[in-house]
């Protein structure tokens, strides 16, 4: 367990290392903010200036800062994770597979459970650095209002689920092949498939448009942005995590026996 | 402290490595020998344990491959084709992190330690700061075999470790490989002959995925074709050749060169018979000069050629004397 502990803690270490010495973690932070912050001064505005027409007009001003602002800054984040995590998951295994540096990895002492989980934890934690970022705008928040923390805290349990579901379906699409590119986009499709496909839920029928409903990623987040955890939820994207991981695991080993 | 037992690895219905087995011992140095796309790289990801074979078994530090790979793989250090360095990473950064997957149980500084004699047996302590990234080729490719030998393991596999070297780094490196047999097995693949003849114990060459000889350099030199030639070089007043013919062990006496009165011959031997003793005495004997006499060795590229071309000009063979039936089957 010890030796476990400490392999899947040098490859993490390894991904963060290569994302940081690279400009893709930088970059990524970089648009993050970019975007984020556009949505965060669009939000807050709107909220200021109903609260000045609410003023303006005598009626008591109603405003809820969890609910008119940090919810849906939530919900923005994670649309735009939508698009950056195929970016971060792309290179993965690709990258390593079209190097080589694969078989320094699959000739080490390591089992491949450590490897995928290593990859896994290292994503995540950019993951972490992008949610870091938002931490940033929401916390101004605070010096200027009172939100509440449990929605809060709620909401960014959300997306660190979605985000690990994204990573893990990355990691999987990585897998598949050399290239860095269709590991990239072949994501990109399946993450956005997850996302819509509850769209056509009402006319496919009752037990298809149920099943369809289930598997839509966004269905599942909206509770948690509410302020509930819902285990439903959480099964759901840990199943969706661990489904994921074990996809890959199968890769990896059916890449062994491929060559 | 290597045993292959009757390995095998196809991909789909292609087979890279056929029925291949071989030992090798405690300290030696084994030089894998073939030509392009023969299955020594197959060979080699199999016994570093990066993919399984089809068949067969391969025992390293007295670990089955497939059953206990991870106390396998602690004992091997591996150097592929390529050397998997990641581009990012200075060369201290990337060591560092080998060093965590290979020696995690040691301490930060032991590790450290590790690292830094590693990189000075290697010579590229002087590059330690550098991104992998941008090296030279000679300079990743012993960033690599620093990666291999980082853990002082009981085996090394090296893939083609003198590729892309200049020649005063491929001295060093054959000179640090010679060095590390005796305490180290190791397993090295090249395409360079003198190479083996100068590095190895043993040698098994390889074709078309099947062992075709394992040997020491000098035996392979030695005597491979069967039977041993001589050549002879002889300045006589008399008819020489039907001289050396007559002498017992000889089968054939042919001449291979003349100049005036010296001629030379190649004279073949019953197989391990040794004839140099008769065939001086025959030539003395008779008055003449006996300027020359050396059995008539084989370089290895001779015998490399020699037994990896042997199965094509079989198959050549054989296309010609199809070739004509084919043709009469177009004109009826």
């Amino acid at each position: 367990m010890g030796n476990r502990v400490r392999n899947i803690s040098a490859i993490a270490g390894k991904e963060m290392r290569v994302y940081f010495g690279s400009p893709i973690a930088w970059v990524m932070m970089g648009l993050f903010a970019l975007i984020f912050g556009y949505f965060y001064v669009a939000y807050v505005d709107l909220v200021a200036s109903a609260a000045m027409r609410a003023q303006f007009g005598g009626g008591p001003v109603k405003q809820n800062v969890n609910n008119d602002l940090i919810r849906p800054l939530l919900q923005n984040a994670s649309v735009i994770i939508l698009f950056l995590v195929p970016m971060v998951t792309m290179r993965t295994y690709s990258e390593e597979k079209r190097s080589g540096t694969i078989e320094l990895l699959l000739t080490s002492p390591i089992t491949d459970l450590d490897i995928v989980l290593g990859k896994f934890f290292g994503a995540i934690g950019l993951y972490l650095g992008l949610l870091a970022v938002t931490a940033v705008y929401v916390g101004m928040l605070f010096l200027y209002s009172r939100p509440e923390i449990t929605p809060l805290i709620s909401g960014y349990l959300g997306l660190l689920l979605l985000g690990g579901c994204f990573v893990a379906i990355g990691l999987f699409v990585s897998s598949l092949t050399k290239n860095q590119m269709v590991a990239g986009v072949g994501t990109f499709v399946v993450l956005l498939l997850l996302w819509i496909i509850n769209w056509m839920a009402d006319s496919a029928g009752p037990w298809l448009g149920e099943i369809m409903r289930y598997l839509s990623i966004t269905e599942h987040f909206d509770d948690f942005g509410k302020g509930v955890i819902d285990t439903k939820h959480l099964v759901f994207y840990l199943s969706v995590i661990v489904f994921g991981l074990f996809l890959t695991l199968k890769s990896v080993d059916s890449e062994r026996w491929r060559g | 402290m290597i045993e292959v037992q009757h390995l095998t690895k196809r991909y789909g219905p292609f087979t890279a490595v056929d029925d291949v087995s071989f030992r090798v011992e405690k300290g030696e140095i084994l030089g894998f020998l073939g030509p392009n796309g023969a299955g020594k790289t197959t060979t080699m990801r199999v016994l570093t344990g990066y993919m399984p074979a089809t068949d067969g078994k391969a025992i390293v530090a007295g670990f089955d491959l497939f059953e206990k790979p991870i106390e396998a793989k602690e004992r091997i250090g591996y150097l592929p084709e390529t050397p998997p360095l990641y581009p990012e990473m200075t060369v201290r950064e990337y060591l560092n992190f080998c060093a965590r997957l290979r020696l995690g149980q040691l301490s930060k500084a032991e590790r450290q330690q590790r690292v830094e004699t590693a990189m000075r047996k290697t010579h590229v302590d002087d590059m330690a700061n550098r991104h992998c990234g941008k090296l030279s080729k000679g300079y990743k490719q012993r960033v690599g075999l620093s990666q291999a030998l980082l853990h002082d393991p009981e085996v090394l596999i090296l893939d083609e470790p003198t590729a892309g070297l200049d020649p005063k780094q491929i001295m060093e490196t054959r000179d640090l490989i010679r060095g590390l047999g005796g305490d180290h097995t190791i397993i090295l693949s090249t395409h360079i002959l003198p190479e083996v003849a100068q590095t190895c114990h043993r040698v098994v060459i390889i074709n078309k995925g099947r062992v075709v000889a394992v040997d020491t350099p000098e035996n392979l030199t030695h005597q491979l074709k069967g039977s041993a030639t001589l050549y002879v070089q002889v300045e006589a007043d008399g008819d020489a050749g039907a001289a050396l013919a007559a002498v017992p062990g000889v089968r054939v006496v042919t001449v291979a060169d003349q100049h005036a009165r010296m001629t030379g011959f190649e004279i073949e031997a019953e197989p391990n018979v040794d004839v140099r003793r008769e065939v001086a005495r025959a030539v003395v004997d008779r008055g003449w000069g006996l300027l020359e006499l050396r059995p008539n060795r084989l370089s290895l590229e001779e015998i490399f050629l020699q037994l990896t071309t042997e199965e094509q000009r079989d198959q050549a063979a054989a296309t010609v004397v199809d070739a004509p039936a084919t043709q009469e089957v177009a004109n009826g």
